[in-house]
């Protein structure tokens, strides 16, 4: 979030999935919540949000699990009502916002290739969607015969996003972005030069990974911090 | 892709007198189907101001959008004192335009126009120049991809500048031409052979450009001409460009090397990067002579079919996504006719078959023969049953696919039934997405019946594929 800010972002969004593997839960949706609560910031709820409140057990994998059992422990009803309270989707003029994909946000669909991301901006309806849930960085363009390209971003590179054009972007997580590079993903829009730089930003992974391990939580959990995997 | 109707009023935004985010226009200097451009300044800038306005709106060309989109993309993220200098956009919803440093300097096809007849010295300055300059994009990840006479600046110094950078890619973008066929394939007589076939993402397409217009400037003629039809386009994906040293004897023999070379439809034959092109224009003397140095005559029929042979697997297939696979890996198939036994023929398709499983290194053969349909009653005897009879031959196949020595995933062997051979062949090969099928034809038939003569006729009319024609 400071780097955003140095960036000068003026509003941010939080695309889902605010707990599940942290270790800091309650603080994180406190301060989440308080920005929202400022108009400083919007947020969508995410499966492992939902997985607080809903049984998911099937759905997921054992340290997905057996984190959202201790996350469960973590939070008051006052910050579980706030993730139940979080919408699927924000629509707004010229953008979107979900977790998992415009189409059918409940079934949490990764928008993951060509078809996938053809739906998911079918569905939005919107020039901009910005998504989740994938946890590697992506853009999907629409390209001149109309179908939805893939391209991976390079960080830090500003890319014209024109409004006539549909644009799915797969922000990245914060944690756990599965290359390989334990750098933090996100993505800063500047609505009035159409203009969309995915960044990636390093931050204390080594720390974040230790208040994984103290909090019991699965080792896996802590080593994907860490590797980035 | 809707538009907003905004964009209608473009002619009335950008008159001269008129001032747009702060840049002052002047005269229109060029009206052209893509785009206007306007001189213009600013202040605070002190270079002349270039501003470029695409022709977009109802009834115009969607390219000159996509090329505006790219465009601008691209010029934004050079940095070269090869190309002009970005100095601002507007919206695109409202008043489209890209800022741009104005060059001096004349279009290279102008002097071409005049009719100039370049000398050696100055065509290898320009060549080396002109290496440098597409360098230093694609040591940013761009790619020009349209690199022709048109779109190169010289000045009065002979400093060179490349503009329109419409159908570029730069490999930190999204390309919006990507998958696109038809539009911003590139201009004829300079397009190279991949960037016919769709693939916009090898920056050597760049280097045949520069070898093209260096055959242009020394010769006064095009090397592959300038096909207006995508089958004549199609043509370079093979063909041997007539040596220069044919039309002008005095060009060096290492020179012709570098320019037949930069022309080699396959990008991996070619000089693998500007910089070392441009080295060699430069110091010959590091450059290894082949027999491209020798060239003075055109080549032979032959020579072009087995060329024509090794280009088979450029061949995009029939769907619209080509896929990268199928041109590396390419399917052949060998129709041959177990039921006459041409020694000379046999050893002829043999050594074409070997031929082209060497040059595709993944490529795959299957070796298929037709018989008429077999009997549907057992027979007394083994060879006459019907599963007799197709392994029959089937030994013979492979009998004859022995010497090619091949690994068993390479190869495949089938005994067709059909009482027309060649449209089974035909449908064979379609159904099995085959790059080429390898027929032999012999002159000396044992009789009027001329079975395999028709069938070959047959096959050649109907193969959706390219048909290779063995020849005792």
């Amino acid at each position: 979030m400071a780097r955003a800010k140095e960036l000068g972002v003026t509003r941010m969004a939080f695309l889902g999935d605010l707990v599940g593997y942290n270790a800091d839960p309650s603080a994180l949706i406190d301060r989440i919540a308080a920005l929202v609560d400022a108009k400083q910031a919007i947020a969508v709820r995410g499966n492992h949000d939902e997985a607080i409140f809903k049984d998911y057990t099937q759905q997921m994998n054992i340290n997905a699990n057996a984190a959202i059992e201790w996350t469960k422990t973590q939070l008051n009803s006052a910050q579980v009502q706030f993730l139940k309270d979080l919408p699927l989707i924000i629509h707004e003029e010229q953008i979107c916002y979900t977790h998992a994909s415009a189409h059918h946000p409940e079934a949490w669909n990764y928008v993951t290739d060509s078809m996938s991301a053809w739906q998911c901006a079918q569905s939005s309806g919107k020039p901009y969607t910005f998504v989740g849930h994938a946890h590697e960085q992506a853009l999907f363009y629409q390209s001149a015969v109309g179908k939805l390209i893939r391209f991976a971003p390079h960080p830090g590179d500003d890319v014209p996003v024109m409004n006539h054009r549909k644009w799915v972007s797969v922000v990245g997580s914060l944690g756990q972005p599965r290359d390989g590079n334990p750098a933090a993903c996100f993505a800063v829009f500047e609505p009035d030069s159409q203009s969309l730089t995915f960044h990636r930003t390093p931050y204390d992974h080594f720390t974040a990974a230790e208040k994984v391990r103290r909090a019991g939580l699965p080792e896996e959990l802590a080593n994907r911090l860490l590797t980035g995997k | 892709m809707p538009l907003s109707s905004d964009i209608e009023a473009v002619d009335d935004i950008f008159q001269e007198g008129k001032v747009v985010d702060g840049f002052l226009l002047g005269k229109e200097v060029h009206r052209g189907g893509m785009a206007s451009l306007f001189s213009a300044t600013k202040a605070g800038i002190d270079v002349p101001i270039l501003l470029k306005i695409p022709r977009v709106g109802k009834d115009q060309p969607v390219e000159s959008l996509i090329g505006f989109e790219t465009e601008l993309t691209i010029l934004r993220a050079l940095n070269s004192p090869y190309v002009p200098k970005y100095l601002g956009a507007g919206s695109m919803a409202t008043q489209p335009y890209i800022a741009m440093e104005r060059v001096n300097g004349r279009p290279l096809e102008d002097f071409i126009k005049e009719g100039k007849k370049f000398s050696i010295e100055e065509v290898i300055q320009i060549g080396a120049d002109l290496a440098q300059a597409v360098q230093s994009l694609h040591s940013q990840d761009a790619i020009h991809l349209d690199i022709k006479p048109e779109n190169i600046l010289l000045d009065e110094h002979g400093k060179l500048t490349l503009i329109d950078f419409g159908l570029s890619h730069h490999a930190r973008f999204p390309d919006l031409l990507a998958e696109e066929m038809r539009k911003g394939v590139g201009s004829a007589p300079y397009v190279s052979p991949e960037q016919i076939v769709g693939i916009r993402e090898d920056y050597r397409s760049d280097i045949f450009s520069i070898g093209v217009i260096m055959y242009e400037l020394l010769t006064g003629e095009l090397p592959f001409g300038n096909p207006q039809t995508m089958g004549g386009l199609r043509k370079r994906l093979w063909a041997e460009p007539f040596p220069p040293r044919g039309i002008r004897k005095e060009i060096p023999r290492w020179l012709q090397e570098v320019i037949l070379r930069c022309l080699e439809p396959r990008a991996a034959s070619r000089i693998q990067s500007a910089a070392r092109l441009r080295q060699i224009l430069l110091d010959h003397e590091s450059l290894k002579l082949t027999e491209r140095a020798d060239r003075v005559e055109p080549p032979s029929f032959w020579e072009n079919l087995t060329r024509w042979f090794q280009a088979a697997g450029y061949e995009p297939s029939p769907s619209p996504l080509p896929s990268a696979g199928n041109q590396d890996s390419p399917l052949m198939i060998a129709a041959i006719d177990t039921r006459q036994s041409d020694a000379a023929l046999q050893l002829k398709m043999q050594v074409a078959a070997k031929n082209l499983l060497q040059a595709y290194s993944e490529g795959r053969l299957i070796c298929v023969s037709t018989i008429a349909s077999t009997p549907t009653y057992e027979g007394n005897q083994e060879s006459e049953t019907a599963s007799g009879i197709v392994r029959g031959h089937l030994v013979q196949l492979m009998e004859w696919a022995k010497p090619l020595k091949l690994p068993p995933e390479r190869i495949s062997y089938h005994v067709l039934e059909a009482l027309d051979p060649a449209s089974r062949i035909v449908e064979f090969a379609k159904d099995n997405d085959a790059s080429l099928i390898l027929i032999g034809a012999t002159h000396r038939l044992p009789n009027k019946v001329t079975p395999w003569r028709t069938s070959m006729t047959k096959i050649v009319e109907e193969a959706s594929c390219s048909v290779h024609i063995v020849r005792t």
